[in-house]
């Protein structure tokens, strides 16, 4: 091209005169000129396109300063912010007709930059200028490279489909062909599956949509694919977008991509690929259907929802958002069964079967296969039964270190069971492996199971609220079980962490993260009726509400006025209701009695600085107490001496007497300044224990004095 | 690997049996409310309506190894089974696989299997050429139904598949060479787990294979594609063998077993290899001592196989002092036929073949993933 336009200047050029001359007209004229040029300035783009479309074959090219001059404004707005589509129509149109020559061919083409879509007759007319054969090779390989570039932002590729047949002609071209087949490998669906074998890539399509008709195979050296050839476009392209952001996307978190199989070079046992999606090998191929490779968009599987075909293996389906997206409504029992034979035998065979001789490339794998599986679980928000199957094996003979995370989160998503099997399955493996391991491992344990419990309660409350909706949903695959027995589960599952907290706390000293853990545990338990709609209330054991008591951390304290202010509101509306509506359930009277308990407990020593609790089961002899010397022993842990709160207290002491030397907090009891001790309290952030004493003794930030009587229930 | 496995077996069974024991006192409290658990069809419980039983725990008790079978009993299976095909069972020796239940398998459509799985390999072999469905290449695939060999209703035909190669070079009067067989099937299973699996599954849980372990490999994958199964390897755990020689060895008054071999691993260092060879007359004795012959039960019981093999150790103690029941036993064989502990057999006699390949079916449908 550079030749080329040395060459112009020879040629002598009708516009370029008129242009000078009017270079050389007086200051008047210059003016109007002037003027002119700025009402062109109003548009000066929408007039440099009207040029190009109405340069006509034949128009002289070389030296065309005008032509030059109108590119120049087109090219520079292309670049900056992008084509509309109906200027895209012109100028391909015009690069392709070569009506403005071979050079200006490749140039518009280069800077054929969409700003939001590109019209499908602008391509197919384009295909027609390839037909007619006049275009250098150069330029046409440019103009398919360019196709190829812009392919997701044509509007509609229906007509482009019908042309298939044309475009596949081309593949005898020697240096078209790579692009060609490029492009026929987006635009081949099934229906284009009946043509003749030819080439390597395509042909893998080919297979992926017809198996029955094609066997290939690649070598894993050439499975490149096809070579990004169009970079500098893409660069551009992507710059335009970026500014006209949001105006067209193209949504690729959720196309499907059809992948090869990974590259083979693989340990020879391996059982943890999730296998590429194909079609069934035995489909039917008169019926109109949709394959979920073929699929692109949420809209497209919303549309062919009723025609779609379930893949050759059912575990490819785990590959993609937009499957699992189709697996959810899936209502076919036998693919369901193909998918669980394929992940139970995947699990039995990598970690029943051959145990895994801890090689840490082996780790990764399974780690990121145990992750899919999550994903689609947590996807799908239901576990697969061949996973809890699997996990009941796997727990006895698990080290409780491998793949711990994994493991755990799955354990998590095991749904509801009759309380006998959780014995057998669950809890007995997970006590050997809980009192065996340090105290972070514990700490997964508790949290592991919070998340169960949360799991089963939210799928019970939602379950309360659909009423007998499930039943008519799959006849065949809903478990009948008496709300009776859902209660028996839940109970034990709480019993059985209560049984582990008490005695972890026990073994690990009361660590604060297993403390923690263990509370958060039991915020959740105890708004079961509340939040959950579930009649039942358990209360913590003593060996977890004691130590949550006298815990030398503020935030355990805390978290324990919390959970006792929601036990109070739970048992307060449970009451009510049994008195209301004669409720069939009841909450046993023991764990009013419990409840009451708890509470005087916690009042009376933080509260009302007493020690003895009558007939409580903490009564401690006197003499035993006094052997320890400590001075008062009965407000040791009331709200200025616990433990927990002591610095609170010393802080609030040098704010109040700053110029005091003997710190005396007996004083702070005493008149206005309880309540103000009350308020820097609450202050301090400490919800739970506020809404516990407003609730249970009325003291509001300074509403009343300290010598309230507890409100048991 | 084969030491994994002993271990895990106990396991497995102790799972079941403490299940089944407790499996009529299901929680059942009378319900207030009836509570359903929303369940997609892929969620499946193992706790569910007992339909799927591999996936309920109360009925993988159904799958435990079984503490008694009948005695192997001598049938002339060429009354039922065409002789040729006999005749191809009985000289190889095959490698054993478990296969999950083929799903959409077809016995009427073995040509056109044939077909495929023919110019997969091709495929597969020549990476990167596409081959047309149907072109005559390199190999030839032939899929046939081995038919009699089921022994209950629910047993689906066996197959037998065969793949012959033609040399690049060879002359055109040269017969194409068989370089692999292999042949599925399913002999007396399980009734109730056949019954359990929905009508468009095919259960041939017992894969024998012959031949190179590349073509395997090619025809596993086929496979998988295809049909959307899964296979894994079948070890033979010592239980099994123990049950073969006791069947084996209560056959020599009606047919002669020539001798009975067997082959111990001891674990020491290095490894001993105790090679143990008994004459059939004498084993038969010790075992009519411990199963009288003319017992009207002719079920043998898991105790009396146990009681057998520790006579045939306390004899060897008794001359070599060693214990062979510190190590492993790997092999058994007669002239009916043996097995290997990493799952190879080898079949000799043609009329015991239905309990041999009853036993065979049994261990691998023990492998189905729950």
């Amino acid at each position: 091209m550079a030749d080329l336009s040395n060459l112009a200047g020879l040629g002598s050029d009708p516009s370029g005169e008129i242009d000078s001359s009017a270079s050389s007209a007086n200051n008047r004229s210059l003016r109007l000129a002037e003027k002119e040029k700025r009402k062109g300035e109003a548009d000066p783009f929408g007039l440099a396109v009207k040029y190009l479309s109405q340069v006509e074959a034949g128009t002289v090219v070389r030296g065309n300063d005008e032509l030059e001059r109108n590119m120049l404004v087109v090219e520079t707005v292309a670049l900056s912010k992008g084509l509309p589509s109906e200027v895209i129509t012109v100028l391909l149109d015009l690069a392709l007709s070569l009506n403005a020559g071979t050079g200006n061919c490749a140039r518009v083409l280069k800077f054929l930059i969409p700003a939001t879509v590109v019209p499908q007759e602008a391509i197919v007319k384009g295909v027609s200028w390839l037909c007619v054969g006049k275009m250098p090779m150069n330029a046409q390989v440019l103009f398919v490279r360019w196709v190829l570039t812009v392919f997701d932002l044509i509007d509609c590729k229906d007509n482009l489909r019908s042309i298939y047949g044309f475009i596949f002609s081309f593949v005898t071209e020697e240096n078209l062909c790579p692009f060609i087949c490029h492009l026929l490998y987006l635009l081949t669906m099934r229906e284009h599956g009946e043509l003749q074998p030819f080439l390597t890539q395509l042909l893998a399509l080919y297979k992926v949509f017809r198996p029955d008709l094609v066997t290939l195979s690649l070598p894993s050296r050439v499975r490149t694919g096809f070579k990004n050839h169009n970079s500098t476009w893409k660069v551009a392209l992507s710059a335009v977008q970026r500014k006209n952001k949001g105006a067209v996307l193209v949504d690729q978190s959720l196309s499907l991509d059809v992948k090869e199989k990974p590259s083979t070079r693989k340990r020879v046992r391996c059982h943890l690929s999730i296998p590429p999606l194909s079609s069934a090998f035995n489909s039917n191929s008169n019926k109109k259907v949709f394959c979920l490779q073929e699929l692109r968009s949420f809209r497209e599987l919303l549309e062919n929802i009723h025609n779609i075909e379930l893949p050759a293996q059912m575990g490819s389906l785990l590959g993609s958002a937009l499957a699992l997206h189709y697996l959810d409504c899936v209502q076919d029992e036998s693919a369901s069964l193909r998918l669980n034979f394929w992940l139970g035998h995947s699990l039995q065979e990598e970690f029943l079967l051959c145990p895994v001789d801890g090689s840490s490339d082996n780790t990764s794998e399974a780690c990121r296969f145990l992750s899919t599986i999550l994903f689609s679980q947590q996807f799908l928000q239901e576990g697969f039964s061949s996973t809890e199957s699997f996990l009941y094996k796997f727990l006895s003979v698990w080290d409780g270190c491998l793949l711990r995370p994994q493991i755990l989160d799955l354990l998590s998503d095991i749904p509801l069971m009759p309380s006998f099997y959780m014995h057998k399955l669950l809890f007995e493996p997970l006590k050997q492996l809980y009192f065996t391991s340090t105290v972070f491992f514990k700490c997964s344990i508790i949290e592991c199971l919070n998340s169960m419990l949360i799991k089963w309660l939210t799928w019970h409350s939602v379950s309360a609220l659909e009423g007998g909706l499930d039943i008519s949903l799959n006849s065949n695959s809903t478990m009948t079980m008496t709300l009776s027995g859902f209660m028996d589960s839940v109970m034990e599952l709480v019993r059985f962490v209560g049984l582990l907290a008490s005695e972890g706390l026990r073994l690990e000293n009361c660590h604060v993260l297993l403390l923690n853990q263990t509370l958060a545990f039991y915020e959740t338990v105890c708004d079961m009726f509340l939040k959950y709609s579930l009649p039942l209330i358990i209360m913590p054991p003593a060996g977890v509400f004691y130590p949550a008591l006298f815990a030398t951390d503020s935030v355990s304290v805390d978290r324990l006025g919390y959970i006792m202010y929601r036990y109070r509101k739970n048992l307060t509306l449970a009451k009510k209701q049994e008195q209301q509506r004669e409720q069939t359930f009841h909450i046993s009277r023991n764990t009013y009695k419990e409840f009451n308990r708890n509470l005087q407990a916690m009042v009376n020593s933080m509260w009302n600085s007493w020690w003895c609790i009558p007939g409580s089961d903490i009564e401690i002899d006197k003499d035993l107490i006094s052997l320890s010397k400590v001075a008062e022993p009965w407000c040791r842990f009331d709200l200025i001496h616990h433990p927990a709160l002591f610095s609170y207290a010393i802080e609030f002491h040098q704010r109040c007497w700053p110029e005091r030397k003997n710190v005396d907090l007996g004083s702070i009891k005493t008149g206005k300044y309880w309540n103000w001790y009350m308020e820097f309290l609450f202050n301090q952030g400490f919800d739970g224990l506020n809404n516990f004493i407003q609730t249970n003794t009325g003291h509001g930030s300074g509403l009343s004095s300290q010598d309230d009587r507890t409100k048991t229930l | 690997c084969s030491n994994h496995l002993p271990a895990l077996f106990f396991f497995w069974l102790g799972v079941f049996l403490i299940i089944m024991e407790r499996r009529g006192s299901a929680v059942n409290t009378p319900a207030s409310r009836p509570v359903t658990r929303r369940s997609k069809s892929y969620g499946r419980s193992c706790v569910e309506a007992p339909s799927y039983f591999w996936q309920t725990p109360g009925h993988l008790a159904v799958l435990k190894i079984p503490n008694s079978r009948g005695t192997a009993k001598s049938q002339t299976i060429t009354n039922k089974v065409d002789p040729e095909h006999i005749a191809l069972l009985v000289k190889n020796e095959w490698k054993l696989s478990y296969i999950t239940p083929l799903h959409h398998f077809r016995h009427t459509r073995l040509k056109s299997y044939s077909k495929h799985l023919s110019a997969f390999i091709v495929a597969e072999k020549q990476q990167g050429v596409a081959v047309e469905v149907g072109l005559e290449a390199g190999f030839k695939v032939t899929f046939s139904a081995v038919l009699g060999l089921a022994e209950n209703d629910e047993d689906a035909e066996t197959v037998f598949i065969q793949i012959q190669s033609k040399p690049v070079f060879a002359a055109v009067a040269d017969a194409p060479k068989v370089v692999w067989r292999g042949w599925l099937t399913c002999v007396n299973g399980d009734l109730e787990y056949l019954r359990s699996l929905p009508p468009d599954f095919v259960s041939l849980p017992l894969f024998c294979t012959s031949g190179p372990e590349s073509l395997t490999t090619l025809v596993k994958s086929w496979f998988e594609r295809v049909f959307d199964c899964n296979f894994g390897c079948l070890a033979l755990n010592s239980t099994t063998l123990n049950w073969l020689t006791a069947l084996w060895t209560g056959c020599h008054p009606t047919c002669n077993i020539r001798h009975l071999k067997l082959a111990w691993s001891l674990p020491t260092q290095p490894p001993l290899d105790v090679s143990y060879t008994v004459n059939p007359q004498d084993a038969w004795e010790l075992w009519n001592s411990i199963h009288p012959e003319e017992s009207t039960d002719d079920r043998i019981d898991i105790q009396e196989v146990q009681s057998f093999i520790n006579g045939l150790e306390a004899h060897f103690f008794r001359h070599f002092k060693i214990f062979l029941s510190a190590g492993t036993l790997v092999k058994v064989s007669t002239a009916l036929g043996s097995a290997h502990v990493d799952g190879k057999i080898k079949i000799g006699n043609s009329d015991y073949i239905t309990t041999l390949l009853t036993l065979l079916t049994e261990c691998a449908l023990l492998k189905m993933p729950a």
